[in-house]
C-alpha cells in the first residue's frame, strides 16, 4: 500500500510541477465558476416568482444539480487530459522500467497511477461541489441530495479515470491515449442515446451507459446497483491496464 | 540472504516469446565483488537476460536466485537487493536530482530515517554534488547517466544491473563511468551488458558471451588472455617453423618481422614459453598477453552466425 501511495504521490508532485495541471485546474474552475454565477444570477431573478409557486424548485435544483451535470460533461474532456501522461508518458520518457524493476506488481503500479490521476480530478469535483455549498449561508439547500450528486459525479470521474489509465497503458503516445479515452468515455456515457431517440428501450444498452447510473444520484438516490456498476467499470479498466503492463514487461 | 550462496545464480533459465526461444538454458553465477560483462551482438538476448535478472520479467522456465532465494517467489527482494540502470536512464524530468533520488530510495524500500543519508552517499559516489538541485531534464548526457547510476545504488543493493551504461557518452565521460563501475564492483555484484569490448576489458572480471539466446562462452578475463595468445617481440628474424618446433606452441602468426602472435597448447604456461625463447637465442624483448584475445573469441562466436544470418 505504501508503494501505491508513493507512486501516486510522485505523480501528483510531478503533475503540479508543470504548468499544464495548474492551467487545466484553473480553466476548469473558471468555467464552472462562470456557469455557477450565471445560474445564480438567473436564480436571483426568478426567486421572487418561485416563492409564489407551490412546490417550487430551489437552489439545489436550479443551481447545484445543473452545475454538477455540466461538470460530468466537462469531465469527459478533462479526465483524458489528466490521465494521458500517466503510463504513456512513462513509456515515452523511458521511466517505466524504474517501476517495473522495483518489485512492485503490475496492479500496484496501475493503482498508484490511478490514484495519482484521480486525486486532481477529485479536486475539481470538490471545487465544483463547494460552489453551491456556499449558498447554504443565504438559502436552504438539500444537502443530502447535493452529497448524493457529488458522490455520483466522483464515481463517474473514477470510472473515466480508470478508462483513461487503461488507454494510457495501451500506447506510448499521450495524445493518442487522450483521444482514445475521450472516445471510449463518451461512447460509454452516450451509448443509450441513440436507442432512446429511436424509442427503443433496450435494457442492456441502458444498463451499459454511464449516464443511466449517474442519473439517480442527481435525484438523491444512492443505489448499490449504481455504485457497483461504477466500481465494475473501474476495476475492469484497471485490470486491462495491468494486463497491458504484463505484456510490456515481456516485450520491453 | 544466505552468505554462502552466490549473489546471483541463474539455473537453466529460458524465456520464450510468441513460441520463439529468446533465451535458452542459461546458467550463470556471480559473486559479490565481481563485475560480469554480458557481451553479445544486437538481438543476442542481452536485454531479455537483464530484464530477468532485474526482476522485471519472469523466466518461462528455470530459476533466478538472489543470495540463494528465488527472485520470482519473493519479488520484493528485487526492490531491496537489485539496482537496475536501463539503457536509457529512467529520469523524471520534473524533479531535481535530490528529489528524484529520494523517490528512488523510497521506491526501493529504504527506511524513512535512512533516506537522507542514502541519497547523500549516492550523490557523493556519483559526484553529483553540484547538480543536486538541478532538474534532471536539464542535465547533460554524462550527468544523466550518473544520476541513473545513482538511482541504481541508492539503496545499496547486493546486485547492480547495468544495460549499456557507457552508450552515447564521450570518451572522457565513458572513462569516468568505467572507473565508477570498477569501484562499485568492489562492494557489489555487477552485471554489465554491452557490445563494446573495451568496456568489458576496462571494467569486468568475467565475461559471458551470449549468441542467439544461448550462453556460448563464459570465462575469467585474465584466463582468456592467458589461454588464448601472447604477443612476443624478439631481436632476431625467425621463421614460423622455429616457433612450431617449441613443444608448448600451438600456433604462430607473424605480425611484422620481429613481432609474433603465439598460441600456447592447453596446459602450457607463459613462463615455459619465455624460457624456450631465451634458450633458442631469439633475444626476448617483450612478452605480454594479447589484448585482442577477447575480440577474437567474440568474433569467432558471434561474427560467423551474424554474417550468416545477414547473408
Amino acid at each position: 500500500m505504501s508503494t501505491i501511495r508513493l507512486i501516486a504521490g510522485n505523480d501528483i508532485k510531478r503533475q503540479f510541477a508543470q504548468p499544464f495541471a495548474w492551467i487545466l485546474l484553473a480553466l476548469t474552475s473558471a468555467l464552472l465558476a462562470w456557469q455557477f454565477l450565471i445560474a445564480l444570477d438567473a436564480y436571483l431573478r426568478l426567486a421572487p416568482k418561485l416563492d409564489a409557486l407551490p412546490n417550487s424548485q430551489g437552489a439545489t435544483d436550479l443551481i447545484a444539480i445543473p452545475l454538477l451535470r455540466s461538470l460530468s460533461g466537462l469531465l469527459l474532456l478533462v479526465v483524458p487530459l489528466a490521465t494521458m501522461q500517466s503510463l504513456a508518458g512513462e513509456r515515452r520518457a523511458h521511466t517505466l522500467p524504474l517501476l517495473l524493476a522495483a518489485g512492485v506488481g503490475n496492479l500496484g503500479i496501475v493503482l498508484g497511477k490511478f490514484l495519482g490521476a484521480f486525486v486532481p480530478v477529485a479536486l475539481i469535483v470538490l471545487i465544483a461541489a463547494s460552489m453551491p455549498l456556499m449558498l447554504e449561508f443565504g438559502t436552504a439547500l438539500d444537502l443530502g441530495r447535493l452529497a448524493a450528486a457529488s458522490l455520483g459525479v466522483l464515481l463517474f470521474a473514477a470510472s473515466l479515470t480508470a478508462i483513461g489509465i487503461a488507454c494510457s497503458a495501451w500506447t506510448a503516445h499521450p495524445a493518442l491515449a487522450a483521444a482514445a479515452a475521450l472516445v471510449l468515455g463518451s461512447l460509454l456515457a452516450m451509448i443509450d442515446m441513440g436507442a432512446r431517440f429511436q424509442g427503443i428501450d433496450n435494457a442492456l444498452i441502458n444498463w451499459l451507459s454511464l449516464s443511466t447510473h449517474l442519473e439517480p444520484f442527481y435525484s438523491g438516490l444512492v443505489a448499490s446497483v449504481d455504485i457497483v456498476y461504477f466500481l465494475l467499470v473501474s476495476v475492469l479498466a484497471l485490470l486491462l491496464a495491468a494486463r497491458r503492463l504484463d505484456s510490456l514487461r515481456t516485450r520491453g | 540472504m544466505n552468505d554462502s550462496s552466490p549473489a546471483l545464480s541463474l539455473a537453466r533459465v529460458s524465456r520464450r516469446l510468441s513460441g520463439r526461444a529468446i533465451i535458452e538454458d542459461l546458467d550463470l553465477d556471480l559473486e559479490r565483488g565481481e563485475v560480469l560483462g554480458l557481451l553479445g551482438i544486437n538481438g543476442a538476448g542481452k536485454s531479455t537476460t537483464l530484464r530477468m535478472i532485474s526482476g522485471m520479467l519472469a523466466p518461462s522456465s528455470g530459476t533466478v536466485k538472489l543470495g540463494g532465494e528465488d527472485l520470482y517467489e519473493n519479488p520484493q527482494r528485487a526492490r531491496r537487493d537489485i539496482g537496475y540502470l536501463p539503457e536509457e536512464p529512467p529520469l523524471y524530468g520534473e524533479l531535481d536530482v535530490e528529489e528524484y533520488l529520494t523517490f528512488c530510495a523510497r521506491l526501493h524500500g529504504v527506511a524513512g530515517a535512512a533516506i537522507s543519508a542514502a541519497v547523500e552517499k549516492a550523490i557523493e559516489r556519483c559526484e553529483l554534488g553540484e547538480m543536486r538541485h538541478r532538474l534532471t531534464s536539464l542535465l547533460s548526457k554524462g550527468f544523466r547517466q550518473r544520476v541513473g547510476l545513482a538511482q541504481a545504488i541508492v539503496h545499496e543493493p547486493a546486485l547492480i544491473v547495468l544495460d549499456e551504461p557507457a552508450s552515447g557518452l564521450d570518451p572522457i565521460q565513458a572513462l569516468r563511468l568505467r572507473e565508477l563501475v570498477r569501484t562499485l564492483g568492489q562492494d557489489h555484484a555487477v552485471v554489465l551488458s554491452t557490445h563494446v569490448l573495451s568496456d568489458v576489458l576496462a571494467c569486468c572480471d568475467r565475461v559471458a558471451i551470449l549468441h542467439q539466446g544461448r550462453l556460448r562462452h563464459s570465462a575469467v578475463l585474465a584466463e582468456i588472455a592467458a589461454d588464448s595468445a601472447l604477443r612476443v617481440h624478439i631481436e632476431r628474424d625467425v621463421d614460423k617453423d622455429a616457433w612450431l618446433r617449441m613443444p608448448m606452441v600451438a600456433s604462430a602468426q607473424v605480425i611484422d618481422s620481429r613481432r609474433w602472435r603465439i598460441g600456447l597448447k592447453p596446459g602450457a604456461s607463459t613462463g615455459e614459453l619465455a624460457r624456450a625463447v631465451n634458450d633458442s637465442g631469439f633475444g626476448l624483448l617483450e612478452l605480454r598477453a594479447d589484448s585482442n584475445a577477447l575480440e577474437e573469441t567474440f568474433v569467432r562466436i558471434a561474427g560467423h552466425g551474424s554474417i550468416g544470418a545477414a547473408a
